[in-house]
């Protein structure tokens, strides 16, 4: 018998091809990542003589543990049953959850009371149907053990009935001198109900004042606006419209708020159906690769303070190509870019001029005032308000300027012993505030203060009493979304832990009752236009989650151009950033944003989309910075600046970093939040200062001597080397429409041989063997998916979707670095290009691509993974006997093997390694009843949520019709804010599905092998600035994977 | 010097025979009495009130889906809250002993523990709602439920019973009219009605997800 041999994949290696890598370390020698590549998992398996006893002791404990009858088993119907709740049946409901400092609003899926999957609300302009990592985590964060569950007072367990007889005393004695020792201090709030309700308290106790502090504060771009228009306003682009998007330091697809609207509209604008399509052009200047970074056609790494002048360069560029900026012409006239940014400046001046109308300029959110004002400025004398680009009035415009400053006048006050009652309503300021303003001592000064959060937290701890905070889920509320929506939260629950909300606490300050649903009526009310319709209005809004057209108080708004050059004569330029002057900037994680929900697993073990770390933030580094300064990543360095004091983080080396920018994440480090977020990551907030929240330059970087394991999924489940993330530029698409094929591949029909005759399908390389069955032909549904990664950007969404929708498990730091992470879909993160400095970006999600002729079928030995009539590769759980010979055989490195029982107590030590015994009954609630929670020793993968085909079968079974065309979504495409995949029946003309599957952008993944695969990944398309253009002419274009070596 | 007796001569035809007697028993013991069929069916365990469908669905005539009433919309076909029971029996039997626990129930608000009968395997989902919508009787897994005192497991409720129905459903059909029907039988279906074609799954997600 000849020895197997791997199959012959791929042509040799053209050297002009573009290089793919998904690491540096695989890029500097892809020996070791080819050789890591044929070892799945990483398994130091070290078994002693007793281990190996108790193992075997064990073993036969289990034998006999499975003689016993099923026991009894009872069912327990309501005694009383509340109408329209159908058992088995699940409810949605509209709602709102506040994320990112905003709200977004949300359906939320219901079985029998327990809120188990969010969804985005497509009546709702802030999610359209989608919704984000954090979002999609949400019901994590409510079913959260470690909440707060008991008010208490200076760490003793206390009860609310305490709490309201000690506050109503406190109060009383407050308004004698008209609360001039009360303080409270929010964050930054959109709820009208809140805003109303202060200003009542301050009515009623008219010395006492408000502060603001947030870690992630929107000051720059308020302060910008008031500077351009006279009022605060929430600018809002129409991506979908613009031909040329400049973004400076604006993650505007995930960082910042409308990021799900603002994704819709960016991908709608480069959908490519066929190469004469329009397609939008996004430049992009930015210290840290970022979602949006890695999105752009022309990226430029600048250092976040030196953005300052750059847009000041881009202003001058655009007025000598006659853009009328009246006064700022002068102003900006000598402006230098940073240094490399020239020819980026000139190119992305030369399309705003050409889309005049149809462009639009981000600035980002940690940037300047005068930046932001500059930028309305650009945007007014580009003609683009009104069409790319309109604006919404704030909803608290008592809201100061600098929240840093803000927080700094209240510690100041705390020191003149000006304080004896401060409400801290929600956040965390002790963890969150800058070193420099040492708020935990302040704290202990004040002689009472009360502090309502989700956890027993860092400022808990300094404060007199502690309030459980009800999650979103559990109260009423109402919110104004980013384009003045104005959005009610409706409850699914009651208060899990008995919380209260802040506007409920805030109440007490007033004369109304503190009662949230009745708190939140009284706001709509008064704003509802006839006072007889109001209930009716109310009804609706509460169903929809929103008033309808109450967003109809946007307007266009155009920059006084002499106010805009007074602000920025007034803010000198600093000094730019070098190797003697360095600077740190601080961003909200892709993941965790400013770390509320810092003990959700979910999110702690999902991938960050560029770094691909998990449970763990790490300080950025670029390649050439961490040469210079002999860092290499996981190194520990210790960050430190005059006036504050000096912090430890672990070092990453990425890709896309500006020289001499460090980034760091905000939200990590966290020492008192719960068992999953305890100690994981590095706390940076201790280095920033209220004078500078977001970035500072000036900064000495020095090594700690230590190291750190920082563990990242980039490298696992490669592919090895084979052609995988397909991309090429517009002018290659005009010119070649079948990129995605191998040259010399057809698109015609080919026979290989008697058994197989088909059609070959686009991309897809004729395999050179023979199928081992015949190949079958599928009648009635044929399920299918396609993935445009030319709109993916990226975002990880999907991921915890599914997280949510099918049970997934999370591992643990130290299981995922065995590569035993569960995931079903992932995103993959190529780097396209031979520079290390500032690569292009492909994201590839990858799910099961359920194959027709399936590897992982033929290999098992018991049938647990067999083909349905309708093209699924289904997966029988209880079949599996765990000889994982499918994923040793799967070339996509889809599946997943429960190693251990992730929800038993051995499970539970190896993920949070420590002695939590068994999952906590409250995320037991998490769990969605359709699926099966699968258990040790079973293998697992994406079935194309097989129970959302099953129930809409049944459905229409039920009332005898068919299924619509587009009625089935998988909960990854559901979620999707760039509607980058796309499911349905390849055998209904009519679906989305069988339109996009005939792309001539599409692929099969990996085709050589015969496998053919029912998901469809669509090529991407860039579109870079002819100008700056370095990439290789059309005709040359090949396609080779990724650097691991060709098997032969 | 006979060490043996002879009659050990005999040994090893004895053995022979005891070891394939042994070894089928081994193979047929465990195949009947631990299969379903055995284990399961004839389940009939004591419930905290002795209802009794044959009084209530039987004799009285109650249609099934007055109770369950989801049994159209919902995988569940739903045991009735208390509230169910109590619409009756504030004025029937309201003082009836047996009643007691359902009275409690419905002033404690405890729910009542009804003891499972028709428990599916493990990892399994089944759906009423689609099986009434096709015609399948209630009587044809439950059995003649309204000849029952005490609810009994009718059928084994395992894959192999599931699949004989999903591989030739046409003879387990009925009409749409005749589902709660206890006492339908083919025979008594209208002149020139044909069973749907329904094509039930017979693939493993058609059940398990």
């Amino acid at each position: 018998m000849s020895k197997r041999k791997p199959f012959p994949t791929l042509p040799d290696t053209a050297p002009t091809a573009k290089k793919v890598w998904k690491s540096l370390e695989e890029k500097r020698d892809p020996k070791p990542a080819a050789e890591a590549a044929t070892k799945e998992f990483i398994s130091p398996i070290s078994l002693t003589r007793r281990g190996l006893l108790g193992f075997g002791a064990s073993t036969a404990a289990l034998a006999t543990s499975g003689c016993l009858r099923r026991p009894i088993e009872h069912i327990y119907p309501y005694t009383k049953a509340p109408e329209y709740v159908i058992p088995g049946v699940a409810d949605h409901y509209a709602t709102i959850l506040p994320r990112r400092g905003e709200v977004v609003g949300v359906l939320v899926e219901s079985h029998e009371g327990r809120p188990t999957k969010v969804e985005g609300n497509e009546e709702h302009p802030t999610s359209l149907g989608s919704a984000d990592v954090l979002l999609q985590a949400a019901t994590m964060d409510l079913y959260d053990a470690d909440r707060s569950t008991d008010v208490r007072e200076k760490g003793k367990k206390s009860d609310w009935a305490a709490f309201d007889k000690a506050f109503a005393a406190i109060l009383k004695t407050s308004q004698a001198d008209g609360g001039a020792r009360v303080r409270i201090l929010s964050r930054p709030s959109s709820s009208p109900t809140f805003v109303r309700l202060r200003a009542q308290a301050k009515d009623k106790y008219p010395h006492a004042r408000a502060h603001w502090f947030a870690p992630v504060a929107e000051s720059g771009s308020r302060e910008g606006s008031r500077v351009a228009f006279g009022q605060a306003v929430v600018a809002r682009y129409n991506y979908a419209f613009a031909k040329a998007i400049v973004s400076l330091d604006a993650d505007f697809l995930h960082g910042e708020q409308g990021a799900l609207h603002a994704t819709k509209g960016f991908v709608r604008g480069r959908r490519m159906d066929r190469p004469s399509d329009p397609m939008s052009r996004l430049y992009v200047a930015e210290p840290s690769l970022t979602v949006t970074g890695s999105n752009a056609d022309d990226r430029i790494r600048v250092a976040a303070s030196d953005i300052d002048s750059l847009v000041r360069a881009l202003a001058a560029e655009l007025t000598t190509r006659g853009v009328e900026l009246g006064a700022i012409k002068d102003v900006v006239a000598t402006a230098k870019p940073p240094e490399g940014s020239e020819a980026f400046v000139k190119a992305a001046a030369d399309d705003l001029v050409a889309n005049k109308g149809k462009s639009a300029v981000v600035a980002g959110r940690r940037q300047p005032s005068h930046v932001h004002a500059l930028v309305h400025a650009i945007n007014t004398a580009l003609d683009n308000v009104g069409r790319t680009t309109s604006y919404a009035p704030v909803v608290d415009v008592t809201e100061p300027a600098d929240l840093g400053a803000d927080l700094k006048a209240l510690a100041d006050d705390i020191d003149q012993n000006k304080v004896d009652v401060l409400i801290i309503l929600g956040g965390n300021p002790v963890f969150d505030a800058p070193g420099d303003i040492k708020l935990a001592e302040k704290l202990d000064k004040v002689p009472t203060t009360i502090h309502l959060a989700s956890h027993f937290d860092e400022t808990s701890e300094h404060c007199t009493w502690h309030l459980p905070l009800a999650h979103e889920l559990e109260t009423w509320g109402d919110g104004r979304a980013f384009d003045a929506t104005y959005s009610i939260q409706q409850p699914l629950i009651a208060p899990l832990h008995g919380g209260r909300s802040a506007i409920e606490i805030l109440a007490n300050l007033t004369d109304e009752a503190p009662k949230g649903h009745d708190l939140v009526r009284t706001t709509f009310r008064e704003r509802a236009a006839v006072p007889s319709r109001f209930e009716g209005a109310w009804k609706t809004a509460v169903r929809l989650g929103l008033d309808a057209g109450s967003n109809s108080v946007q307007f266009e708004a155009h920059a006084t151009l002499d106010e805009v050059a007074a602000a920025i004569t007034k803010a000198p330029l600093t000094k730019p950033i070098t190797a003697s002057n360095m600077e740190v900037t601080f961003s909200p994680c892709n993941k965790l944003h400013d770390g509320a929900s810092a003990n959700n697993p979910w999110l702690l073990e999902v991938p960050d989309p560029i770094t691909k770390i998990v449970w763990d933030n790490a300080a950025l580094l670029s390649p050439t910075t961490a040469k210079a300064l002999g860092i290499e990543s996981q190194d520990v360095i210790s960050i430190s600046r005059e006036g504050s004091p000096a912090i430890e983080v672990a070092v990453w080396i990425q890709p896309g970093q500006a020289d001499n920018s460090i980034g760091l994440s905000l939200g990590w480090g966290r020492q008192n939040v719960g068992r999953y977020g305890n100690a994981r990551g590095f706390h940076v907030s201790p280095l920033r200062s209220s004078k500078s929240m977001d970035m500072l330059d000036g900064v000495k970087v020095s090594k700690a001597g230590k190291t750190y394991k920082v563990v990242q999924t980039q490298d696992h489940d490669r592919m090895e080397g084979r052609p995988l993330a397909i991309d090429a530029t517009v002018d290659e698409y005009k010119a070649n429409p079948n990129f995605v094929l191998f040259p010399g591949d057809r698109k015609e029909e080919v026979d290989i041989g008697p058994l197989h005759r088909e059609l070959e399908r686009p991309g897809s390389v004729t395999p050179k063997t023979q199928p081992l069955w015949d190949r079958v032909k599928y009648e009635g549904h044929k399920w299918g998916m396609t993935i445009d990664l030319n709109a993916c950007t990226g975002c990880n969404a999907c991921v915890v979707a599914c997280i949510a929708e099918n049970n997934i498990a999370f591992v643990g730091k130290e299981q995922v670095f065995r590569g035993r992470e569960m995931h079903w879909i992932r995103v993959d993160r190529y780097y396209v290009g031979e520079s290390e400095e500032n690569p292009e970006v492909a994201f590839q999600p990858v799910a099961c691509v359920q194959c027709e002729e399936a590897p992982c079928e033929n290999v098992c030995p018991v049938n647990a993974t067999i083909h349905s009539e309708e093209g699924l590769n289904d997966m029988a759980y209880n079949r599996c006997i765990g000889t994982r010979y499918c994923a040793n055989n799967c070339p996509y490195k889809v599946r997943r093997f429960n190693f251990l029982e992730w929800r038993g107590p051995e499970g539970a030590q190896q993920r949070v390694q420590d002695m939590y015994q068994d999952i906590p009954e409250t995320e037991k609630m998490a769990f969605n009843p359709n699926v099966t929670v699968r258990m040790r020793g079973v293998m697992e993968k994406c079935t194309y949520c097989v129970q959302r085909i099953e129930e809409a079968k049944i459905g229409a079974r039920r009332e005898s019709r068919a299924i619509a065309p587009n009625e089935i979504k998988t909960a990854c495409q559901q979620t999707c804010p760039a509607d980058a995949i796309v499911f349905g029946d390849l055998n209904n003309p009519k679906s989305e599905v069988s339109r996009q599957n005939r792309s001539d952008r599409g692929y099969a993944l990996l085709a050589v092998l015969g496998t053919h695969p029912r998901t469809t990944h669509l090529g991407k398309i860039r579109n870079p600035s002819p100008a700056l253009r370095k990439h290789a002419k059309p005709s040359e274009v090949k396609r080779e994977g990724g650097s691991g070596e060709t098997p032969k | 010097m006979q060490i043996f007796p002879r009659v050990l001569n005999k040994l090893p035809l004895y053995g022979a025979v005891g070891g394939v007697v042994a070894l089928l028993g081994a193979i047929a013991v465990p195949w009947y009495y631990f299969s379903p069929k055995n284990l399961q069916v004839g389940y009939e365990p004591k419930q905290p009130v002795p209802y009794s469908h044959r009084l209530h669905a039987g004799q009285m005539g109650i249609d099934c889906r007055y109770c369950h009433a989801q049994v159209e919309r919902a995988a569940h076909a739903m045991i009735p809250p208390t509230q169910t029971c109590m619409g009756c029996h504030t004025l029937v039997k309201a003082d009836s002993a047996m009643l007691a626990p359902i009275r409690e129930s419905w002033e404690t608000g405890q729910p009542m523990e009804w003891v499972k009968v028709h428990k599916l395997p493990e990892h399994t989902y089944f759906n009423h709602s689609v099986h009434v919508a096709v015609g399948v009787g209630c009587a044809t897994c439950h059995g003649r439920i309204d000849q029952m005192d005490v609810v009994r497991l009718d059928q084994p409720i395992a894959m192999q019973w599931c699949l004989e129905c999903h591989r030739n459903a046409t003879p387990n059909l009925r009409p749409k009219d005749q589902v709660t029907n206890m006492s339908y039988t083919a025979d008594k279906a209208p002149a020139g009605w044909k069973a749907p074609d329904v094509h039930p799954p017979t693939n493993c997600s058609g059940c398990h997800r």
